[in-house]
C-alpha cells in the first residue's frame, strides 16, 4: 500500500496577503487515481495545485514519492510532477512543435539540444491531441482551442507520473472536453496520476474515480463521486439546492438545480403519464406549489420524476388495471388540492379512470398542445369524458400556464 | 498509411532542420560580417581597394608574405579603421545582445538595455570623468568612469524594484524612469558647470554615441566583458525560451524564474555598460536589431541570440559607413542609429495600433 502512495500532503496551508487561502489540508494520492478537484470559484482549487508542484511555497509537508518537496530542486520536481495552467498566453510566434518541445526542458541539460526521441515524444502526444497538423504554425495564430491542446501535449510530452491540470477544457468546445478527459482517464490506466481542477461537475463525475470538495480552503468532502455528490454537499459548497439523479437515458449522473425558494403556494394534483406531467410539473415545483401525482404506472418517466423530486405520488403496478383503491386514494388526492391539473397525456382503456376522478376536482386546469382527437388510444370513450371535464375547466397550454398558476 | 508516412518524414526533416538551424545562420552572419568588416576598412577619405584590404589583412595575420602595401594604407587600416571597425561590432553585438534579452526575459518587445538605467548612469559617468578633466590624462578615463556609473545605476534601480525575491517587471520600469530622470538632471547640472568649449564638446561627442577615434586601447578594455557576457547569455538561451511562457510556466518546467532573470539582467546590464562606456549612448541598436532578426528567424533564443549579436554589428558597422561617407561632413554613427531606428520604432507603434501582431 505504502509504495502505490505517491503523494502525501499533510497541514498543508497557504497564505497570500495574510489571508489564508488553504487552511490545513491533508491529502493522500495514490498511483493511478483519476482525481477531481470540484468546489466554487475561490474555494483554493488552482492554488492547491500550485503549492503540489512548488510554485506556491506553502507551510506544511508535501511529499512526492517519499521525498519532501522542499528540499527537491525544480528540474527535479519537474520531471515528476506537471501542471497544465489556466490561461497560458504565448505572445512571442514560436512555433507549435517548438512549444510542445519545451515540455523537455526538465529532462535535458541547457545546451543539449532535442534529441530525435525528443521529437518522437513530443508527436506521440501532438498526435494524441490532435494538434500534429499544427506542428508548425505559429503558437501566436491559432485558435484559443487548439493552443489549448497544444498546451496538453506540452504537458503531457514533460512525461510525468504526475499530471496537475487546472481547468483543462476553459476554452475548449465540447467535442474536445470530452477528448481531454477522455484521454486523461486512459492515463491514469496506465499508472499515471491525475489531479484536475474541473468546474464542469457532470464530467467530473463521469470521468474521475474520486473527487475532492473544496470551500474556503478546506476539504468539504473526498471520495467516490456518488459519495461526495450529495445534495447536502453542493448545498454547502455551492449554496445551491441540487437534486441529484441518474439520466435515465444516458445512465450517468445527472444535477438539477433549483432555484426555488422557501416561499409556499398552494396545492396542486397533476394527472399526467406516458412523459406529458414532468415538464407542468418541474414548473410548479420552482413556482413553490406543493404537488402531488397519480395514478402513475411504474416505468414512467413521470414517475420516475416525481420520485427524483420528492413529490407525493400514487403508483400502479405496470399495464395493470387501477384498483378500487388506488383509485379511492387518487380522489382523496384530488379533493385535497386546490387545484387539479390533466397534462397533455394520452388517454387509453387503463387511464380512463385517472379522468374519471377529475371530476372531484375543486378547480381544474387542463392543458391541450394537441388536439385531444390524436391523443386518444379509447375509440371516442375518453372524448366524451373529456369534453365534460372541459366544459368546466379553464383550458389552457403548457406555455401559457404561468397566467393561471 | 501513406499519408503518416509522409508527415513522420516531414517532421524527421524538421527535427534536422531545427538542430541545424543555427549552423546554417552561423556561416551567413558570419560572411555578411566579414564583407562589412572589409567594407568599413576599405571606405574613408582615403579609398583603399577591396583587395588590397584584403590582402593587407591577410598580410597581418601572416596569411600572406612578401607583398609590400605603402606604409601609410596599412597604418591607416590598422590603426583607425580597423580598431574601429571592431569596437563597432563589440559594440554593436553587445547591444542587440542584451537587447534580445531583456526582451526575452520580461516578455515585452518593447524593452531595451536602457530600459534600467544603464545609459543615464554611464553619462554620468562620462561626464564626471569628463569635468574632472581625467580625459586629458588618459583615454581610459572616461569608459570606465561610465561603465562604472551605468553598472552602480542598474544596481540602485534593481536593489530599488526587487521585493521578496522577486522583481516586478512595472515596478523595474518605474524605479528606472525616476532614477534615471534624476541622474540625467545630475549629469546636467554637472554639464552647466563646465566652463570650456572643448570639454562641453567632449561630453556631447560621447553622449551621441559613435566610433570616432575608437582605438585598440577600447577594443581591449571591453573585448573580454563583451565577449564573456554574450557567450554566458548564450548558455541560457533555452532559459530565455523558457521564461517566454510565462512565470508559472516556467516553474512547472522547472526554471527558477527569478533567478534565470536576475542572471541575464545581471549579464544584459554589464555587457550593455561595456558596450556604451566605449560607444557612447548609441540608441535604437538593442531594440530594432532583435526585432528584425525574429522577424526573420523566429524567436528561438538559440538561435536569435547569436543572430542578433552579429545582426547588431553588422547594422552598427554599416551605420557608420553611413556616417562617414554619405554627409559632407562625418555624421556620429550613434545619429545614424537613431535616424534609421526612430521610424523604425513608429511604424511599430503604428503596426500595433491597427491590431497586427507586434511581432
Amino acid at each position: 500500500m505504502g509504495e502505490r502512495m505517491v503523494l502525501e500532503i499533510k497541514g498543508l496551508s497557504f497564505s497570500i496577503d495574510e489571508r489564508k487561502i488553504l487552511k490545513n489540508i491533508d491529502l493522500k494520492v495514490e498511483k493511478g487515481e483519476f482525481i477531481g478537484l470540484i468546489g466554487p470559484n475561490g474555494a483554493g482549487k488552482s492554488t492547491l495545485l500550485k503549492c503540489i508542484n512548488g510554485i506556491n511555497k506553502a507551510e506544511g509537508s508535501i511529499k512526492v514519492k517519499g521525498c519532501e518537496i522542499s528540499k527537491l530542486d525544480g528540474r527535479k520536481i519537474a520531471r515528476e510532477i506537471s501542471l497544465m495552467h489556466q490561461d497560458t498566453l504565448i505572445t512571442f510566434p514560436f512555433q507549435v512543435i517548438d512549444v510542445v518541445l519545451m515540455g523537455r526542458y526538465p529532462h535535458n541539460g541547457r545546451l543539449k539540444g532535442e534529441s530525435l526521441e525528443d521529437y518522437e515524444i513530443a508527436r506521440r502526444y501532438m498526435k494524441l491531441t490532435e494538434t500534429l497538423e499544427l506542428s508548425e504554425r505559429k503558437i501566436t495564430n491559432v485558435s484559443g482551442g487548439e493552443r489549448q491542446r497544444v498546451l496538453f501535449a506540452k504537458t503531457l510530452t514533460q512525461e510525468t507520473g504526475i499530471i496537475l491540470l487546472d481547468e483543462p477544457t476553459a476554452s475548449l468546445d465540447i467535442a474536445y472536453q470530452e477528448q481531454i478527459f477522455d484521454y486523461a482517464r486512459e492515463l491514469s490506466g496506465n499508472g499515471k496520476t491525475v489531479i484536475a481542477a474541473v468546474h464542469d461537475l457532470k464530467i467530473a463525475a463521469r470521468y474521475c474515480n474520486r473527487l475532492i470538495l473544496m470551500k474556503d480552503g478546506i476539504i468539504l468532502a473526498d471520495g467516490k463521486p456518488a459519495e461526495v455528490l450529495t445534495a447536502e454537499n453542493l448545498k454547502s459548497a455551492y449554496g445551491v439546492n441540487a437534486i441529484i439523479y441518474r439520466n435515465s437515458i444516458t445512465g450517468q449522473m445527472d444535477f438539477y438545480i433549483s432555484k426555488r425558494n422557501g416561499e409556499k403556494k398552494g396545492t396542486v394534483h397533476v394527472i399526467g403519464g406516458g412523459g406529458s406531467a414532468s415538464g407542468v410539473m418541474r414548473y410548479l415545483f420552482e413556482r413553490g406549489y406543493t404537488i402531488s401525482s397519480g395514478v402513475l404506472w411504474s416505468g414512467d418517466s413521470d414517475l420516475r420524476f416525481a420520485e427524483v423530486f420528492g413529490i407525493k405520488c400514487i403508483k400502479c403496478d405496470p399495464f395493470c388495471e387501477i384498483s378500487e383503491e388506488i383509485y379511492q386514494s387518487n380522489v382523496a388526492l384530488i379533493k385535497e388540492s386546490e387545484f387539479t391539473i390533466i397534462s397533455n397525456m394520452p388517454f387509453g382503456n387503463s387511464n380512463i379512470k385517472n379522468l374519471e376522478a377529475a371530476l372531484n376536482a375543486k378547480r381544474l386546469v387542463i392543458i391541450e398542445d394537441e388536439p385531444p382527437e390524436i391523443r386518444d388510444y379509447t375509440e371516442g370513450k375518453a372524448l366524451t369524458l373529456y369534453n365534460e371535464l372541459k366544459s368546466k375547466a379553464i383550458v389552457t397550454t403548457s406555455a401559457r400556464l404561468h397566467e393561471i398558476l | 498509411m501513406n499519408r503518416n508516412l509522409s508527415s513522420a518524414e516531414k517532421n524527421n526533416r524538421n527535427a534536422e532542420t531545427q538542430g541545424k538551424k543555427l549552423m546554417s545562420i552561423l556561416p551567413v552572419m558570419l560572411l555578411l560580417l566579414a564583407a562589412s568588416v572589409v567594407v568599413a576598412t576599405a571606405v574613408g577619405d582615403v579609398y583603399i581597394p577591396f583587395s588590397d584590404t584584403v590582402r593587407i589583412i591577410l598580410k597581418k595575420w601572416g596569411l600572406l608574405k612578401n607583398i609590400e602595401f605603402s606604409y601609410g594604407h596599412e597604418a591607416i587600416i590598422f590603426n583607425v579603421r580597423f580598431p574601429r571597425v571592431i569596437t563597432a561590432v563589440l559594440v554593436g553585438g553587445a547591444l542587440a545582445a542584451s537587447g534580445t534579452a531583456m526582451q526575452g526575459m520580461f516578455r515585452n518587445p518593447m524593452a531595451d538595455p536602457g530600459l534600467i538605467g544603464v545609459s543615464s548612469g554611464a553619462s554620468l559617468g562620462a561626464v564626471t570623468a569628463v569635468a574632472l578633466g581625467l580625459t586629458v590624462k588618459s583615454l581610459y578615463f572616461m569608459p570606465v568612469l561610465a561603465a562604472f556609473g551605468a553598472a552602480i545605476t542598474a544596481l540602485v534601480i534593481y536593489l530599488l524594484a526587487a521585493r521578496d525575491k522577486k522583481v516586478p517587471v512595472l515596478t523595474l520600469v518605474l524605479a528606472g524612469i525616476a532614477v534615471g530622470t534624476f541622474i540625467s538632471s545630475v549629469t546636467s547640472m554637472i554639464l552647466m558647470s563646465l566652463h570650456q568649449q572643448n570639454q562641453i564638446k567632449e561630453f556631447l561627442f560621447w553622449s551621441i554615441g559613435g566610433l570616432n577615434d575608437r582605438r585598440w586601447e577600447h577594443v581591449k578594455l571591453i573585448a573580454l566583458p563583451v565577449i564573456i557576457c554574450v557567450l554566458i547569455m548564450m548558455f541560457f538561451s533555452k532559459d530565455l525560451n523558457i521564461l517566454l511562457l510565462g512565470e508559472e510556466e516556467a516553474q512547472s518546467l522547472g526554471l527558477d524564474p527569478v533567478k534565470a532573470r536576475r542572471g541575464l539582467l545581471f549579464l544584459a546590464s554589464a555587457a550593455t555598460a561595456s558596450a556604451i562606456s566605449v560607444g557612447g549612448n548609441i540608441s535604437f541598436v538593442g531594440l530594432i536589431v532583435p526585432h528584425i532578426m525574429r522577424l526573420i528567424l523566429g524567436p528561438d533564443h538559440r538561435v536569435l541570440l547569436p543572430a542578433s549579436f552579429f545582426g547588431g554589428s553588422v547594422f552598427l558597422i554599416l551605420c557608420d559607413i553611413i556616417g562617414r561617407v554619405m554627409f559632407p561632413v562625418e555624421v556620429n554613427a550613434g545619429i545614424i542609429t537613431s535616424l534609421v531606428g526612430a521610424p523604425y520604432f513608429l511604424y511599430l507603434l503604428i503596426m500595433a495600433r491597427k491590431g497586427g501582431n507586434l511581432l
